[in-house]
């Protein structure tokens, strides 16, 4: 049996389904949520393995509206990507639920919203216009925001508000965007638009506004303001999958449409590697700084962010091999940081769930008292610095090839740097947890499932970096113009 | 020339669109936005488009702007609202980087549009589309402007609200009322809609929690 | 069968170290029997390499990571040496960490991480390209930061600060070369050293410039002036993570990876051909000459270990740099003589804190008669630095003797002299103290009166360990006719891998 189009039709449509039925009676073990949700990432394996003889495509027509789809080898790996950590995080949650105070009502609100946000990543992912992707971006925004409110204390109250409206007027000047493409070219599906249109400065001023919207929801250095508070006080299993995926999407998009409509625009590509510069720097200063561990965690996905944006400049106007290795650093990059992320963004919370604590202070001698976490935290940050082995050293190891191969040598300096930087941030966490002589707080027990599942994106990370020949052999190879 | 009752409608929406913005007293001014959004239904049905007319009737003016009423006066447990903005407006030269994002903004349409209708973008709107274009781009101007200078998250919802309104008149006044662009302004109305009902409600909550209507705990606490 | 015993090495101590993460903290014997029967199963395994590559047989692993990247381990005889090394010296040192550790806390993260980082040290020595080296090499990095923080004292904490500070940064500084490298002229196998020579043409500034930041990366954990800053600080750590840092896992490993360097990716005659030996001399000698005027200095016995250190492993670097078979040979030879003598003398350290309380030199008055056996094999380590017959160290200072007159750098026999001379007036006089001073008197001086519970001066978990690399290191001189000595091995490598006829 081959994939078809209703195997994505319901991989979209089960997330949101399972979600809803949970509404009644939210779980609060592992086991059934494992049971309930591993088809999910099965499926979604299954569809990438049955993608050898090709990308599968249609249409949707929703009376005189034509909805244009593909999935290739892309689409269906990062799609599996979602799915498994979607599982994860709801595996998390579960645990997360028993171990802390949650609301019951909100708890109850979360697995809705996380089937939802599924389904705006499987639509973005697979979107072949313009107005899919929309559809799917906003979906996934706006459950992005439901989910990271449930706490609601005044300060995720306030950090999400401010999420909100930015990210409401991110998508009016997408929609902006779009009304100047449509104007301009007349049409909304990719593969149309790729061919009629010109990068005359329509299509320039469209993509910049675009970009914007984009680039605001991806929390791209400079528009980067709203994600620190939101991680701070949002719940550990919505900042996982938040930080692994949903800022990631936004860049998926920005990357998709900079390709198509201004393949050649070296200036502003380099303009949007200089931006990824300042926050992997700006990013990593911050995250040295930060008083709190998830302000840490958070602050270095606004760091580790800048890293993708080194794809834009390094694809535009290179060359096919120098554009081919930084076609697979971006999206070796993009996975092994999702699951370090959300592997970390667990770990700690953990470790602050066990130790009461929310400052650094407050982790002295836990290496001793809660070893597991502390490893996991340890296992994600060899990615996050790009040590080896790990997808993140390998994912460094391709870009400064291609930055090498390219002779853009800025590049070389901003990857050491970010190196270093987070080397910085990391082992201050580390060098806390060894210290001997402090008081110790009791701990709170927590469900061995919270602390396996996190140990299991860890080492997922790790794994990729060895084994990466095999997904980066079904990405599509990179268009050269 | 556009059809009077079209400039009529054109003029009735800036009309309607300033008065939301600027009026302080909220309860009027979201009862504003619900004949604003009944004027655009208005809109649609000129232009030709009676099924987003009637969505956008249903979406805009009843369910946002019931939505926004419904924050003034509703019967929730959560304590209620001050009727009257008391917020201070935010001083030009501390918003700088506000300014220059909306001047941006505009520009850049303005700009645009020029290269896309040329000259004609110069001269009063030949056709009901190109009118609609330029009352979306004129409702923009103070909607870009009441967002980024206002504090009260009410009146900033209802600026945003607006700001969507006149990127849809823009849209279809680029493109016509073809079937692309009433489903993109179909998802943009329910995003505007779920956006709005999110953010009532986010801010029903954080003036029960703090007290607050505003993001700046200093300047803009409640009396 | 050939791709199994590389990987069966390298899992012996990963499987170890992931298990001793999962056992209790309390499951001290479980703990203890494992990590020595891991011990002896990768020494048999590495000897059963030896005796295969010997017979003919090849062993080599290879999947690829990315395209045109491969994931290489390839056993040969250079990579065997470090491995042989690491295998035998893992074996005493965590012998003696158990006896050193026995009754402390955290031992399971220490035995963890310790396992770790021997798996990586025999990564390093069985990787196949500079890719593969790079990974292990980092990993040691990571798996000996703990190690070095293990006390948790604010001293410790910032003593591993420093240390990662400089590896880090020197690994970045690698892999940035290698990248490079790699831009010019693809995955670089060791041994395909012909390819760097072929390609030479017109690039020959550029490839002396990778030379240079490749040597700078590996430079750092070899601990060349002036990169040798954090070697010192890093004594703060328990004895047995001394003993690892200096004699097999870190400093060697940054030795090896010079090793690796010029021989298998530049080519000792291409390396020669482009003049970067010479700075590699100097290099050497300054690092040997200011190692042991620091050595001179230091009024404790760790940090003068620690200098001698900072000396003695430039030999390594200083044989690379002699262009010829003898320098080879002494190098190679001396990266197993120093380890064992190494080794021997901080187990020897370790003991007199232990036992005594003895941090400061001049605390070793009379300690020969009250821990007889410990200081006889401080005594054979520290003649074997001198370089006295016939401990190993005679035989590597007169190779490399041989060897600067075979490179016609005769100026080198005066460096060797003058080390030779410090090594003396810093060793010597430590000797004369443990033998020839009168200790405090019985029961009132700084000694604890009681006895150790045990039949000998100390437990003989941290006895038998240093005994037997000093009985080693002794042999290794002794003996050094004989096949198999680290001598002959070095010659064979010579022989085998460089085809190149000694003298």
């Amino acid at each position: 049996m081959n994939p078809t189009s209703f195997h994505v039709l319901w991989l979209l449509c089960a997330p949101p389904a399972l979600g809803l039925l949970t509404l009644v009676r939210p779980p609060r073990h592992g086991a059934l949520v494992l049971l309930a949700g591993l088809p999910l990432p099965l499926v979604a394996l299954w569809l990438l393995l049955g993608l050898d003889t090709g990308p599968l495509a249609g249409q949707l027509a929703l009376g005189p509206l034509l909805l244009h789809w593909r999935l290739d080898g892309l689409a269906a790996l990062l799609w599996l990507l979602t799915m498994v950590l979607l599982l994860a995080s709801a595996l998390y949650a579960a645990g997360y639920a028993r171990a802390a105070p949650l609301d019951a009502r909100a708890y109850a609100w979360l697995w809705p919203l996380l089937g939802g946000l599924a389904t705006g990543l499987g639509l973005i992912w697979i979107a072949a216009d313009l107005l899919l992707l929309y559809a799917g971006l906003e979906l996934m925004g706006l459950c992005a925001v439901g989910m990271l409110l449930l706490p609601g204390s005044v300060a995720a109250l306030t950090a999400g508000l401010r999420y909100l409206l930015f990210a409401l007027v991110g998508s009016l000047t997408w929609l902006l965007g779009i009304a100047l493409l449509l104007g301009a070219w007349g049409r909304l599906d990719l593969a149309g638009l790729a061919a009629v249109a010109q990068p005359d400065p329509v299509t320039a001023i469209a993509v910049a506004l675009l970009a914007s919207g984009l680039l605001l929801k991806a929390s791209i250095f400079p528009l980067h303001g709203w994600l620190v508070p939101v991680h701070g006080s949002a719940w550990t299993p919505v900042s996982a999958i938040h930080g692994a995926l949903v800022v990631k999407a936004s860049f998926f998009i920005l990357l998709l449409l900079w390709r198509l409509l201004l393949p050649d625009a070296i200036a502003g590509a380099l303009a949007l590697g200089a931006l990824g510069s300042l926050a992997v720097l700006w990013g990593g200063v911050q995250a040295w700084r930060a008083a709190g561990l998830k302000e840490l965690v958070a602050w270095s996905t606004v760091g580790q962010l800048g890293y993708l944006m080194l794809a834009f400049p390094l694809l535009a106007g290179t060359g096919a091999a120098v554009a081919a290795l930084a076609w697979q650093a971006t999206w070796l990059q993009l996975a092994g940081h999702a699951l370090a992320k959300s592997a970390m963004f667990m770990a700690a919370g953990n470790l602050l769930l066990a130790t009461g604590a929310t400052r650094l202070e407050g982790l002295t001698g836990t290496s001793r008292r809660l070893p597991l976490s502390l490893l996991t935290f340890g296992l994600a940050a060899v990615t996050l610095m790009g040590l080896p082995p790990s997808a993140g050293f390998t994912a460094k190891w391709l870009w400064l090839q291609a930055s090498l191969a390219a002779g853009q040598w800025a590049w070389v300096a901003v990857l050491g740097l970010g190196t270093l930087l987070s080397a910085a941030y990391v082992f201050r966490v580390l060098r806390c947890s060894f210290v001997e002589d402090a008081p110790e707080p009791v701990l709170r027990g927590l469900p061995l499932g919270m602390e396996l599942v996190a140990l299991a994106l860890a080492l997922a990370a790790i794994g990729l970096g060895l084994a990466a020949a095999w997904p980066l052999a079904l990405l599509p190879p990179v268009s050269v113009p | 020339m556009a059809p009077a009752a079209a400039w009529g409608l054109a003029g009735l929406l800036l009309l309607v669109a300033g008065f939301c913005l600027v009026e302080r007293q909220l309860w009027r001014a979201c009862q504003g936005f619900v004949a604003f959004g009944l004027l655009m239904a208005l809109a649609w049905l000129l232009l030709g488009a009676p099924w987003l007319a009637l969505a956008e009737a249903l979406l805009g003016a009843v369910l946002t702007g019931g939505t926004l009423l419904w924050t003034l006066r509703g019967r929730g447990a959560l304590p209620r609202l001050a009727l009257r903005d008391e917020t201070p407006r935010r001083a030009r030269v501390t918003a700088p980087l506000r300014w220059l994002l909306m001047l941006a903004w505009l520009g850049l349409t303005g700009f645009a549009l020029l290269r896309l209708l040329g000259l004609e973008a110069l001269t009063p709107p030949a056709s009901a589309t190109t009118l609609s274009a330029a009352t979306g781009v004129l409702i923009m101007g103070p909607a870009v402007w009441g967002f980024a200078t206002q504090r009260h998250l009410l009146r900033r919802l209802l600026a945003f609200n607006l700001l969507g309104s006149g990127v849809f008149l823009l849209l279809a006044g680029l493109a016509g009322p073809v079937a692309e662009v009433q489903g993109l302004i179909l998802v943009g109305l329910v995003v505007a809609l779920l956006g709005s009902v999110l953010g009532a409600a986010l801010l029903l909550r954080l003036h029960a929690a703090a007290g607050l209507v505003s993001l700046e705990p200093a300047a803009g606490a409640d009396p | 069968m050939s791709a199994l015993l590389p990987l069966a090495t390298l899992a012996s101590s990963l499987i170890t170290a992931a298990v001793i993460f999962m056992l209790p903290e309390q499951a001290v014997r479980t703990r203890t029997a494992l990590n020595l029967g891991a011990a002896l199963v990768k020494l048999v395994l590495v000897l059963w390499m030896a005796r295969g590559l010997v017979a003919g047989e090849t062993y080599a692993v290879e999947f690829p990571v990315v395209p045109g990247l491969g994931f290489v381990l390839h056993v040969d005889e250079l990579g065997l040496t470090f491995a042989a090394l690491s295998s035998i010296l893992w074996l005493f040192t965590t012998m003696y960490a158990i006896g050193y550790l026995e009754g402390s806390p955290n031992r399971r993260r220490f035995f963890g991480f310790f396992s770790l980082c021997v798996a990586s040290t025999i990564g390093i020595s069985l990787a196949g390209n500079l890719f593969t080296l790079l990974i292990f090499y980092e990993v040691l990095t990571l798996s000996t930061y703990p190690l070095v923080a293990h006390r948790g004292t604010p001293q410790a904490l910032a003593a591993a600060t420093v240390y990662l500070r400089y590896t880090l940064t020197a690994g970045l500084v690698l892999m940035v070369g290698m990248v490079a490298l790699h831009v010019v002229a693809g995955d670089l196998r060791f041994g395909q050293q012909e390819t760097l020579a072929r390609l030479a043409d017109g690039q020959e500034a550029l490839l002396i410039g990778l030379f240079w930041v490749l040597l700078l990366g590996f430079g750092v954990k070899a601990a060349l002036v002036p990169l040798h800053g954090w070697l010192p600080r890093a004594m703060v750590a328990p004895a047995p993570v001394s003993a690892l840092l200096h004699a097999v896992a870190v400093v060697k490993a940054g030795a090896f990876g010079i090793v690796r360097l010029v021989y298998d990716i530049y080519g000792i005659g291409f390396s020669a051909a482009l003049g970067v030996l010479d700075g590699l001399v100097v290099i050497a000698s300054v690092t040997i000459v200011y190692g042991s005027v620091r050595a001179l200095a230091q009024q404790e016995l760790k940090p003068r270990l620690a200098f001698s250190t900072v000396s003695q492993v430039s030999y390594i670097v200083l044989g690379i740099g002699l262009f010829g078979p003898l320098g080879t040979i002494a190098a190679l030879a001396h990266l197993l003589h120093q380890g064992l003598m190494k080794v021997t003398l901080f187990f020897c350290a370790g003991n007199y804190a232990e036992e005594l309380g003895i941090h400061r030199i001049d605390e070793l008055d009379g300690v020969g008669r009250r821990m007889p056996l410990s200081s006889l094999a401080f005594t054979i380590g520290a003649l074997g630095m001198i370089g006295m017959p016939p401990v190993a160290g005679f035989i590597t200072k007169w190779t490399l003797g041989l060897g600067a007159v075979q490179a016609d750098m005769p100026w080198v026999i005066a460096v060797l002299i003058a080390s030779t001379l410090l090594n003396a007036a810093y060793f010597l006089p430590i000797l004369n103290r443990l033998w020839f001073r009168r200790g405090p008197a019985q029961g009132i001086g700084t000694w604890p009166d009681e006895r150790p519970p045990s039949r000998f001066e100390t437990s003989a978990w941290l006895l038998v360990p240093a005994l037997a690399t000093a009985l080693l290191s002794l042999l290794a001189g002794m003996l050094a006719g004989l096949p198999f000595s680290p001598l002959q091995w070095a010659t064979r490598v010579v022989q085998q891998t460089y085809q190149v006829i000694p003298l």
